[in-house]
């Protein structure tokens, strides 16, 4: 692990307006390059503000945040280039094929011609889509969907990869076909930020991880550490029950 | 720049799959041009051949206005002039009875003795002219016992409109004026004749001699007459034109929700220059409306025997007119796209709003017709500075120097609702919070 943080976090606040409690309050954190950082809590923890804001698409209340080294308030269009984000939505357009949607989003990174073209191919390979390349979206299953979804932000071949619950809603095949990949990216070097609800699946992917409840990081670790640290609980699912309680959440 | 047209090839693409979405965009503003015409046509003007109005006629007089009235009624080829129902004589109470079931939209009762008090007062009045000469005894003028005025009854049904009621009095009163004229002449003549024995007096027809030259100045040579079709082809079009706000706002709030704007705006491309590319897309559908609804106008109309529409003589004026006002509905649909939080605000306020503006903008009734608070209303409405600009070239015969002001109109509205757009945009994020 590199010293310097590809992602510095510094008491990071952000109050939506009409609202008085804070969605994220004050939290500060370190994500380091080649780290696959896994950003848990229930609903309503904060988890997507805290992306959101990393993405660039609401500025914090309080607080610096610095990806790459550079300041996310004054070099938004920079850091643009270097994350890929894959939404938990399917944001994709379902009357346009793969290839039409690939090559929308490919072209919105400044990837165009044959540049872009091969490796639209070389995903769709990966991935077991090249068949299906130009068949519409909308007649996808939900798997074939997720990992269209999937491409779509790495296309441009990011630094840093913001994954929103990747695989929430598909079946273990497609699941098992993602985590994998995620896997190798990130031994070709990329950092990874991703959110789920499935413990047992970011105990086995991520190399850290932060638990968050109520906009603030109650707990932050390698999984291992964090079952070290708990001796009484068998896995992650059973420490995050502790730390946030068994109450349901909006 | 080609980021700039890959956002044009996708919106294509998109509207291009959307099949039905199509068939609204272009089939159905034809076919509420088409029809809207027709009834237009139809209901006001003299296209209609066959009689179409009922009308039970009652004739209690049995005398030269009764019979006149329904005589001029028949031959007017508007009415169907009913006398008897089920073989049995129309009575004014069945008449009454058969307006107040709905099953008849008019009735007209001539009372009895209205010919024979319109003779009594023509007799005095001849009587009055040659006392004054001291041909006649003016005891005789006791003699004659008149009405000062007699009453024609004409029952509507409640559901006819004011318009339709006004235009059908005037039309029946019209009628009776000469036929009165008429018989005052003929009743004159008598009583002369009566007066004076030996005084044969021709029979004397009434001829109106005051006649109404009608012409349409404008700015060509050669004068053109108006018809239903330059009338209301630009209204429906520039009406349906603005109706471009519904598929926008879809398109729009859609791409919020399915999540592909918040990919988006995580990509090093500015929110408006995807808007823009939204915005280039639906000015050339709009553009691509007019010309199908004009074409219908001049291909498909006539087919149905209405008049085929003039397109006027300036092709640049009507492109640039035409391109302005797609440019005002487009960007009416973005802002109203932009501020709305769902689908079904966005229907509702754009649907709604838009036919308030073509209410206020004199697209359904003549800006000269409203009181005059709501004509000042009316000039503040995009849709009243289109169509003043599609009858400067459609009607006037205007060139591009008479469409500038409705031109610069238009294309400041544009601008304006891209820059409340953009302020909005500014400020609240697309992504809800």
């Amino acid at each position: 692990m590199a010293d310097l943080p590809i992602i510095e976090i510094k008491k990071l606040s952000k109050i939506y307006k009409g609202s008085n409690e804070p969605a994220v309050s004050c939290i500060s954190l370190d994500i380091f390059p080649g780290e696959i950082f896994g950003l848990l809590g229930p609903n309503g923890a904060g988890k997507t503000t805290t992306i959101s804001i990393l993405c660039g698409l609401f500025p914090p209340s309080e607080g610096d945040i610095f990806i790459d080294g550079l300041d996310i308030r004054s070099n938004p269009e920079k850091i643009k280039q270097i994350i890929g984000v894959v939404p938990q939505d399917l944001a994709l357009y379902p009357t346009l094929s793969a290839r039409e949607n690939l090559t929308f989003y490919g072209n919105m990174y400044g990837i165009r011609g044959k540049e872009l073209r091969d490796r639209i191919d070389g995903f769709l390979q990966v991935f077991g889509l090249e068949k299906f390349a130009r068949r519409q979206v909308g007649r996808y299953s939900g798997g074939m969907k997720r990992r269209v979804n999937l491409i779509a932000g790495l296309l441009h071949h990011p630094k840093i990869i913001f994954l929103d619950e990747p695989t929430v809603g598909i079946d273990v095949q497609s699941r098992i076909m993602i985590l994998n990949y995620l896997k190798d990216l990130n031994k070709a070097g990329t950092t990874i930020i991703y959110t789920s609800h499935y413990m047992e699946e970011a105990e086995n992917l991520c190399s850290r991880v932060a638990i968050m409840d109520q906009g603030k990081i109650i707990s932050i670790g390698k999984p291992a550490d964090l079952l070290a640290t708990n001796p009484e609980f068998k896995n992650l699912e059973h420490v995050f029950i502790h730390l946030t309680g068994k109450d349901l959440r909006d | 720049m080609y980021k700039h047209l890959s956002a044009i090839r996708k919106e294509c693409l998109i509207l291009l799959r959307d099949k039905a979405g199509l068939a609204m965009l272009f089939i159905m503003p034809m076919a509420l041009i088409i029809i809207s015409s027709l009834m237009q046509e139809f209901a006001w003007n003299s296209l209609s051949k066959d009689p179409t109005v009922q009308i039970l006629f009652v004739n209690n007089d049995k005398d030269s206005l009764g019979y006149n009235i329904e005589k001029g009624l028949r031959k007017s080829g508007s009415f169907e002039v009913i006398d008897s129902l089920n073989k049995v004589p129309v009575t004014e109470m069945t008449a009454k009875a058969a307006v107040a079931k709905g099953d008849y939209l008019i009735a007209i009762v001539v009372p009895e003795g209205t010919t024979k008090a319109i003779r009594a007062n023509v007799r005095i009045m001849v009587a009055r002219t040659l006392s004054g000469f001291g041909m006649i005894n003016p005891l005789v003028l006791n003699s004659i016992v008149a009405k000062d005025s007699i009453d024609i009854s004409i029952y509507f049904d409640v559901t006819v409109k004011n318009a339709f009621k006004n235009a059908l009095v005037s039309s029946i009163k019209a009628n009776n004026y000469k036929i009165e004229t008429e018989m005052v002449f003929r009743t004159f003549n008598k009583e002369i004749a009566k007066q004076f024995p030996m005084f044969h007096p021709p029979e004397v027809s009434y001829h109106e001699v005051l006649q109404f030259k009608e012409s349409f100045p404008s700015y060509r040579k050669k004068e053109l007459i108006p018809t239903t079709a330059q009338h209301n082809i630009p209204a429906w079009t520039i009406f349906a034109m603005f109706f471009i706000v519904i598929p926008l706002t879809q398109s729009l709030i859609k791409e919020r929700e399915e999540g592909s704007l918040f990919r988006l705006l995580t990509m090093p491309v500015s929110y408006m220059n995807l808007i823009m590319a939204k915005v280039v897309v639906y000015i050339v559908v709009c553009m691509l409306q007019t010309l199908f609804m004009l074409l219908a106008g001049m291909l498909l109309l006539p087919l149905f025997g209405i008049p085929r529409l003039q397109l006027g003589d300036d092709f640049i004026a009507l492109t640039l007119i035409s391109l302005v006002v797609s440019m005002a509905s487009v960007g009416y649909g973005l802002m109203i796209g932009t501020v709305a939080k769902t689908h079904q605000q966005a229907a509702a306020f754009g649907s709604i709003s838009v036919i308030i503006l073509a209410a206020m903008g004199g697209l359904w009734v003549p800006i000269y017709l409203m009181p005059p608070f709501m004509r000042t209303f009316s000039t503040y409405s995009p849709m009243n500075w289109a169509i003043t600009g599609y009858y400067n070239i459609f009607l006037r015969g205007g060139s591009l120097i008479h469409i500038l002001p409705e031109v610069t109109r238009l294309l400041l509205f544009f601008l304006g609702t891209v820059l409340v757009t953009g302020i909005y945009r500014k400020f609240k994020s697309p992504i809800p919070d």
